[in-house]
């Protein structure tokens, strides 16, 4: 925190006497502007898996439309649509001091409940889960993807709160005995709601963020071995009680036993695994994966993105995906190892979590090492709330590195 | 932010990067350390194979006369994929298919379901997605009612399939076989070597079977690649069809038909039933097997679309003969006298007998507590054995070969020690073919057997424990006590002494009688074609040749030598010479038989047989061959449960010795020479017989000359595309027992007429008086 000076010393130099547009432009163009200071290779890394993503969609999608004679291009369209309106979102997500966020971060918390409680009200079922709210136009909305944003943002507050001030000059101390509490009964609530649609996807998402977030944040170590402690035998009980909806059991179950089955849960997986292998070291061309075009995967443009990212651009781009995602959560480290408080800090831990675990374990489902769980691989699979909830935690990182430490230009 | 907070930033980076590493080496076992395992899958999974099967090869006999060709047949199928995405299953459309075709809704129903453990036939046990044959052989009209009118039968149609069929009925079945769906084994195992599909059908029994590759074909496989829900995306490969080869045999239709009508009239002139019956006919100088006729026969159509149960269970019961089991090569007995012609090559080759040297041939020979009778009882005095074969004195051979033993050490239960034996009359038994397989080219044939000490003991070791089981509990379940005693007996005296080589039955050896001889009627023509021929054990063979469908020959096989008889050429001359004497000298025990024939033309040399069977008739044999002074055919009839050698088995090989050299009919080899050339297949698939080489009676409008035009080939390819999906992945259920049993030939020792050692443990076919 040795370079906090840095705005003020900008702040209070001459500034010649320009017109406001003028001083609009240097501010967007000039060697300090926020644009400049922008986190481009995060950035462009996450618009290229997008827009990967949005062929891969594109591919997985258009023989499909085309015999039920719609237009081919549709999901493209949609994909990059999501895309354009994401940015957007990121953007907002951006300019908006985090510090200024973090006086909001209740009505964010509160917000994302209230979409939770709405789904399962209005809510339809797609895929055994009660998760979607249908808006016209075509249009769905899935408010689990956005209290995802909230819960990092609302733990953040809570365990960052007590950080250090810039002004105070007072360090932080570790988060105590009633923040942990105060985190996990914020956790509790949206997890039981979406318990409730059920999205076991997305509650494990929550689940490691959260406890990633309290490990980072050096809460007492008795609690994350506790709460690591809980979640298994949570997770025994689960199975040997029969908690589960049995299609998600199923997708356990026929994971753990390796059953590769022809039909189910093993159908997916060994299909997926299938096309994958069958894309070789180069693929088989983009719109020539034979498996891809045959559709013999399923859900291969949400779920199973990556079947078709390994088919037709083989181990030289499924691989490539892999790099692009860890350049990514490399950059939002390195965001959050910068950051100048622990708000900030812990809000990129919070998203670096989110992403790797559902990162993982979408592309460990289509490679056969991890159990079906039906998340969607970020920036990839097509889906509006999804693609919305990415972006918005990228603007959020974006937001942090505009104001670290490191940037002597920080506002 | 602390600098311990960093630090678990850091951590958390590393576990992060872990994990993606984990993701990029998973990756990389999966797509190239694995890559072509799911390669392999994939294309199962994406790829359809539509197979058109080859045409089947053609089986002529050797003037090209076809005896197995193929037909067309009109046959309906309903296709499953289709039908049960109707909105009632096809329901609709099977009962409007079944007024249509004339039978019962419901059995169509039952024919398209698919097999499982509990369905048992009829029912489909092919692919989902391959259309069911429901109806074979529909009328012209019903086939157009259907494919006239798609919009009232969806998912059924009609096609045209090729079909084996036999022109000749029974003729030559067992030589010719039949064909079996492959199995799922066969297809897991040499499916892609030898490019069965599923549905393919295999040759599993007789020339079908041993020349399947030559007669299959290569079948087309269109295969298309298909998406998750089986529709036809695109094509990845065509391969058109290649027909099979055509099979030109040594038989001879004319012959074979002579052979088996001769043994059929004998049978029904003994009162038929289950009697059997055979004959073999030979080329003495190839080897080739002119015709080989077993009864009773079945005619092979009944394999075709797959054998019924009920069918097959017919086919292998003893009560009728067991239809399936050829007495010709798959058979085998005591030969009777018929094998005194190789107890006179050991007596003069190996004991040192001369040619005008005479031995008794008194009434009785005793050895030990047995007395051996001459057949007719009666005494002939000091004879040559010229003799002793023309009027088929036992005493002399039961004197050669006892002496025999008693040289190599009688029953060696003394002290000994004892020189190797050498055991002349088994060793020229074997050299001559008997007590192993002559290597014919078809499936299934028996061994026969020859015992000698070793072999003795070897079979008592296995045997004993069940001669002394029934040496304590008798044979209950023979009806009649006294035989049952006498049975019981013999167990207990083989229980006990079994592994001595018995002196008695080494001396029955030599005339073809005892339990250490059994041989198949294809052995002794093997045999007697090696003594007409000067001593060269030719293999029997069928096949000729195989001839592409546009007329090239292929393969040729030719005469395999397998042997040579350890006998000097005098003594093989002075052989022929005693054998021509038995049909030709006045008190010849088959001068009778041939009393009428043109013996100064085409000399006979014969030799009668009458072996006797426990509990059964005489097995009346007669071996020949002909023209004794330059032999070319030898024939071997052999007729169980009948009567005397000359009797029965005699006049039958007389017919087919008419039949060959057209002796008051048309003759089937003219100037007594098999065709030399090669029938001509035309390439239009149309077959031009051989011309009749060297015919003595070139006028003779016999059938060579006359072109035979077999139903050609290439109509049946061009008109035969019964496009059968056998698809990769196909769920196959294991087809039903009755069909997949290739070659099931009951064992050996069920048949009547065998009375090998093995056999005779439990009912021995000949007890010690």
């Amino acid at each position: 925190m040795t370079q906090e000076a840095g705005p003020t010393a900008l702040r209070s130099s001459p500034v010649p006497i320009r017109g406001r547009i003028g001083q609009l432009r240097d501010r967007a163009s000039g060697r300090h502007s926020p644009l400049r200071r922008l986190d481009w290779t995060l950035q462009l890394c996450v618009i290229a898996l997008s827009v990967i993503g949005a062929l891969l969609v594109w591919s997985a999608t258009r023989q499909r439309l085309d015999e039920a004679g719609g237009d081919p291009q549709t999901f493209l369209k949609r994909h990059l649509l999501n895309l354009a309106i994401g940015l957007v979102l990121g953007a907002v997500a951006t300019v908006v001091d985090y510090r200024v966020l973090r006086a909001y971060a209740p009505f964010v918390y509160l917000g994302s409940l209230v979409g939770l409680v709405a789904v399962l009200v209005l809510g339809s079922t797609i895929n055994g889960a009660h998760s979607w709210i249908v808006l016209p136009a075509g249009f769905q909305l899935q408010p689990s993807e956005f209290a995802k944003v909230a819960l990092v943002v609302g733990a953040a507050m809570i365990l960052g709160e007590k950080g250090e001030n810039r002004n105070t000059g007072i360090r932080r101390s570790a988060p105590g005995h009633g923040d942990v509490l105060l985190v996990l009964g914020l956790t509790v609530v949206p997890i039981g709601l979406i318990m409730l649609q059920p999205d076991f996807g997305t509650v494990m998402v929550l689940v490691f963020t959260i406890l990633g977030m309290l490990a980072i944040s050096g809460a007492p170590r008795r609690w994350v071995l506790g709460l690591v402690l809980c979640g298994v035998l949570f997770g025994g009980a689960i199975l040997e009680f029969h908690l589960l909806q049995p299609y998600q059991e199923a997708r356990l179950t026929s994971f753990a036993s390796g059953n590769k089955a022809s039909s189910g849960t093993g159908y997916n997986v060994s299909q997926a695994m299938i096309a994958i292998a069958n894309g070789g070291f180069t693929g088989r061309g983009l719109l020539h994966g034979q498996q891809t075009q045959g559709q013999f995967v399923p859900e291969q443009q949400t779920d199973f993105v990556f079947s078709v990212a390994g088919e037709e651009l083989g181990y030289l781009g499924a691989g490539g995906i892999v790099v692009l995602l860890g350049v990514v959560l490399w950059r939002a480290l390195s965001i959050g190892f910068d950051s100048q408080d622990s708000f900030g800090a812990l809000i990129a831990t919070g998203v670096v979590c989110w992403f790797t675990f559902q990162s993982f374990v979408n592309i460990g489902m289509c490679l056969g090492i991890m159990p079906v769980t039906g998340l969607p691989l970020p920036f990839l699979s097509y889906g509006g709330s999804s693609m919305f909830a990415n972006m918005i935690a990228v603007g959020l990182l974006q937001n942090v590195r505009l104001r670290s430490r490191s940037d002597p230009y920080a506002m | 932010m602390n600098d311990r907070m960093r630090i678990r930033v850091l951590l958390l980076r590393v576990l992060v990067l872990s994990l993606l590493v984990t993701l990029g080496a998973r990756l990389w076992v999966l797509q190239i350390l694995d890559g072509d395992h799911y390669r392999q899958v994939a294309e199962t999974n994406r790829v359809r194979e539509v197979v058109t099967p080859a045409t089947r090869g053609m089986i002529l006999d050797d003037r090209g006369q076809p005896l197995v060709r193929n037909r067309t047949s009109l046959v309906i199928s309903v296709n499953r994929s289709t039908t049960d995405r109707q909105p009632d299953h096809g329901r609709a459309v099977l009962a409007r298919l079944a007024s249509v075709i004339g039978s019962p809704a419901d059995d169509l129903t039952k024919r398209i379901r698919f097999c499982a453990a509990q369905i048992k036939p009829p029912c489909w046990n092919g692919s989902p997605y391959q259309p069911v044959p429901v109806a074979k052989d529909v009328s012209p009209q019903q086939a157009l009612a259907v494919i006239e009118h798609p919009d009232r039968f969806p998912g059924v149609s009609a096609d045209l399939q090729a079909v084996r069929e036999y022109p000749h009925g029974s003729l030559a079945a067992h030589e010719l076989g039949y064909l079996a769906p492959v199995t799922q084994d066969q297809l897991d195992k040499q499916g892609d070597e030898k490019g069965y599909h599923l549905n393919s059908l295999i040759g599993v029994a007789g020339l079908e079977n041993t020349y399947d590759d030559e007669l299959r074909g290569t079948d087309g496989v269109e295969r298309l690649e298909v998406d998750r829900f089986g529709r036809v995306a695109g094509t990845a490969s065509t391969t058109a069809p290649v027909s099979g080869d055509h099979l030109v045999l040594n038989l001879d239709l004319d012959v074979q038909q002579a052979a088996e009508q001769a043994l059929q009239d004998t049978i029904n002139s003994l009162g038929g039933g289950a009697r059997t019956a055979s004959a073999v006919v030979l080329n003495v100088r190839t080897g080739g097997v002119v015709a080989m006729a077993s009864l009773p026969s079945y005619d092979p159509s009944v394999f075709v679309g797959g054998v019924s149960e009920q069918d097959y269970r017919a086919l292998s019961d003893p009560a009728n003969g067991i239809p399936l089991l050829s007495r010709a090569y798959q058979g085998s007995g005591a030969a009777g006298s018929t094998f005194k012609a190789v107890s006179t090559a050991v007596a003069m080759q190996n004991l040192g007998a001369k040619p005008d040297q005479k031995f008794p041939c008194s009434q009785t020979l005793q050895i030990g507590d047995q007395t051996f009778h001459n057949f007719d009882g009666e005494s002939a005095g000091p004879i040559t054995l010229h003799q002793a074969l023309v009027i088929s004195c036992d005493v002399i051979f039961d004197q050669f070969a006892y002496d025999a033993w008693l040289a190599d050490g009688g029953l060696r239960n003394g002290r000994g020690p004892y020189a190797p034996p050498e055991e002349y009359f088994a060793r020229m038994a074997e050299a001559m073919g008997f007590g192993k397989a002559t290597g014919i080219d078809l499936p299934g044939e028996t061994k026969g057997s020859v015992v000698d000490r070793a072999g003795a003991k070897a079979i008592w070791e296995e045997l004993k424990d069940s001669y002394c089981r029934r040496a304590k509990n008798g044979y209950p379940e023979e009806p009649d006590p006294t035989k049952a005693e006498r049975f019981r007996k013999y167990a207990a005296e083989a229980c006990v002494d079994g592994y001595l080589y018995n002196g008695g039955a080494a001396a029955q050896f030599a005339i073809g009688q005892g339990q250490y001889l059994a041989v198949s009627p294809l052995q002794l023509a093997s045999a007697y074609a090696a003594i007409a021929n000067g001593g060269t054990l030719w293999k029997p063979t069928l096949a000729k040749a195989a001839v592409s469908p546009d007329g090239k020959v292929v393969r040729t096989y030719p005469p395999t030598k397998t042997g040579t008889l350890p006998v000097s050429q005098d003594v093989l001359a002075y052989l022929r010479d005693g054998l021509h004497g038995v049909a030709s000298e006045p008190g010849g025990t088959a001068t009778g038989v041939f009393a009428d024939w043109p013996n100064d033309q085409i000399p006979i040399a014969a030799k009668t047989g009458t072996a006797e069977v426990e509990g059964k008739g005489d097995t009346s044999w007669f071996a020949s061959f002909a023209p004794a002074n330059n032999p070319q055919f030898a024939v071997v009839v052999t007729i169980p449960d009948s009567g005397q050698g000359a009797q029965y088995a005699g006049p039958v090989v007389k017919r087919i010795y008419q039949a060959i050299y057209g002796i008051g009919q048309q003759a089937a080899m003219p100037g007594g020479k098999p065709p030399a050339a090669l029938p001509r297949i035309n390439a239009d698939g149309t077959i031009a017989a051989s011309p009749a080489v060297g015919a003595l009676t070139p006028a003779a409008p016999t059938s060579p000359g006359a072109p035979i035009t077999a139903t050609p080939a290439s109509t049946i390819t061009t008109a035969t595309t019964p496009t059968v999906a056998a698809l990769g992945s196909g769920a196959a259920t294991p087809v039903s027992a009755v069909a997949t049993s290739p070659r099931v030939m009951p064992p050996v020792s069920t048949s009547p007429m065998a009375t090998s050692p093995t056999a005779g443990a439990l009912a021995p076919s000949r007890a010690p008086p």
